[in-house]
């Protein structure tokens, strides 16, 4: 059994709008889905730390950092009408954010072991200059860019239901980062179609595999295997991080996938084959809103990435998808075409 | 100067967005083009029935009547996305609007310059001229 690195619980009981989906609960429910492990001395808890600003600026603009803070020791309120925060909201995103560089400078310092980031507010809609989506700051992107800046190549695989829409836009143009993401689509936040791939200076390291309401995991997985596998190949990765939500699993209120605890099991066996060794993989929590299914499917991930054998439900198969995965992999090649003739020619599209 | 055939007007319900589509239904009913009434549909919406995504809110219905707009020129749309986004969207197929049209503040959004300016950002992004219509000021 691989030792699992964790983030210590930063008190998030402040960030909290009641009757809000994202909630405090959320985290508790992950950390039970740990502790139902019963990982003994595999298990390392690193201690809770906040992002620093030199560390947040990798992924965000100072002038948004500033009004964010601003706002939040202004009392907080309704960012738009799904994101909020709180006085406390400032210190809790920044622990966030904090708690994924920990767990990856531990895994640093170990040289083994995976890491799982616990944390919330969840991060991957935020924009450089934007909360959204739930989102305040960007922790897998503060993450990615602080390995970008020690000279990594980061592979982020997001497999949480909803496009991570910030995530994208961050690493967009950035030739270090390839951004790989499967989603339901049409959905939240509206992006995120197989045409996206990535700037100029990128050119086909962003991979969307939009999914179908209903799909179920083989669907997911032959997403993965058929359109993204390559690219990752090709890519070479010295880090991968995921961007682990557990919203598309069928109980979740807030999307229509098919998606069982045994589904984000088979995932995590897959993404633990885009690692190039034992210590370059971390999860952080993104969405996941059904307690007990959060509970379940993180239970059933981590213990497919530390090899154990713990797994709730059966895979699912036999939803929809396989037309819109032709699809996207058609105006993926279209989109990539196109961008290398006008490559060809110099001249920006 | 350019024909307008299509008005895209945010509606999120608030009474910012009302004033916006007052506005947008008046000058499409004195320059004989189109309104199409565009709804971001966020996060949170999935777990509501507030706004159908097939028929148009009787709320929209009953400005139309109000700013004698035939509702034939009326169409409601509801995307998924930040407001921001869908309305820059509004700019492409189908809606493909010459203008869009919005309120100074929606609802929810804090009114700095950065956090949640729907307005702010459309301005700087938008591939088409944007219109933001203020809330009338209040009388003395």
């Amino acid at each position: 059994m691989a030792t699992l690195i964790i983030n210590e619980l930063f008190d998030d009981s402040g960030h909290e709008d009641p009757g809000h989906p994202e909630r405090p609960e959320r985290v508790t429910a992950a950390l039970d889905g740990v502790r139902d492990l019963h990982l003994g001395d595999d298990l390392v808890i690193v201690p809770a730390r906040a992002a620093t600003r030199v560390e947040l600026v990798r992924a965000h603009d100072g002038s948004y950092l500033d009004e964010l803070g601003a706002f939040c020791y202004g009392g907080g309120g309704d960012i738009d009408p799904d994101t909020y925060a709180t006085y406390d909201s400032w210190l809790i995103a920044k622990h966030a954010a904090g708690a994924g560089l920990a767990v990856i400078e531990e895994l640093q310092r170990r040289k083994h072991g995976v890491g799982f980031v616990a944390a919330r507010p969840p991060g991957h809609h935020a924009l450089k200059d934007r909360a959204m989506g739930f989102c305040l700051l960007n922790n897998v992107a503060v993450a990615a860019a602080t390995l970008v800046g020690q000279g990594q190549r980061v592979l982020i695989v997001d497999w949480d239901v909803h496009h991570g829409n910030g995530t994208q836009a961050i690493f967009w143009d950035n030739p270090d980062v390839l951004y790989v993401s499967t989603h339901q689509w049409p959905l939240f936040p509206g992006s995120g179609t197989a045409s996206e791939v990535g700037g100029w200076h990128a050119i086909g390291q962003t991979v969307n595999i939009p999914l179908p309401p209903g799909a179920t995991g083989d669907v997911v997985r032959r997403g993965i295997e058929q359109i993204a596998a390559p690219v990752i190949e090709e890519f070479a990765p010295t880090w991968v991080l995921v961007s682990a939500g557990f919203d598309a699993h069928r109980a979740d209120p807030m999307a229509n996938l098919d998606l069982t605890s045994g589904d984000f099991a088979q995932l995590a066996k897959t993404v633990v084959g885009f690692a190039p060794k034992p210590g370059r993989l971390a999860l952080f929590l993104e969405g996941g809103y059904d307690l007990e299914a959060l509970r379940a499917s993180v239970r059933s991930a981590l213990s497919a990435v530390l090899e154990g054998s713990a797994q709730d439900e059966r895979p699912s198969s036999g939803g929809p998808g396989a037309e819109q995965m032709q699809k996207a992999f058609d105006e993926r090649t279209a989109a990539l075409s196109m961008m290398h003739d006008a490559s060809e020619g110099e001249v920006e599209p | 100067m350019t024909t307008l055939h299509t008005i895209a007007v945010g509606y999120d319900g608030s009474p910012d967005a009302e004033v916006a589509v007052r506005w947008a239904m008046v000058t499409a009913a004195a320059t004989g083009s189109r309104v199409a009434v565009v709804h971001a549909a966020g996060l949170l919406e999935h777990l509501s029935t507030r706004f159908s995504r097939d028929e148009t809110p009787p709320a929209v219905l009953e400005l139309a009547d109000e700013c004698g707009l035939d509702i034939a020129r009326l169409s409601w749309y509801v995307n998924d996305g930040d407001a921001c986004s869908v309305l820059l969207r509004a700019g492409e197929a189908p809606v493909e609007a010459d203008l869009i049209v919005v309120g100074s503040r929606g609802q929810g959004q804090h009114p700095g310059l950065l956090l949640g300016s729907t307005s702010l950002e459309l301005v700087q992004h938008s591939n088409v001229p944007v219109v933001v219509v203020p809330l009338p000021a209040p009388s003395a």
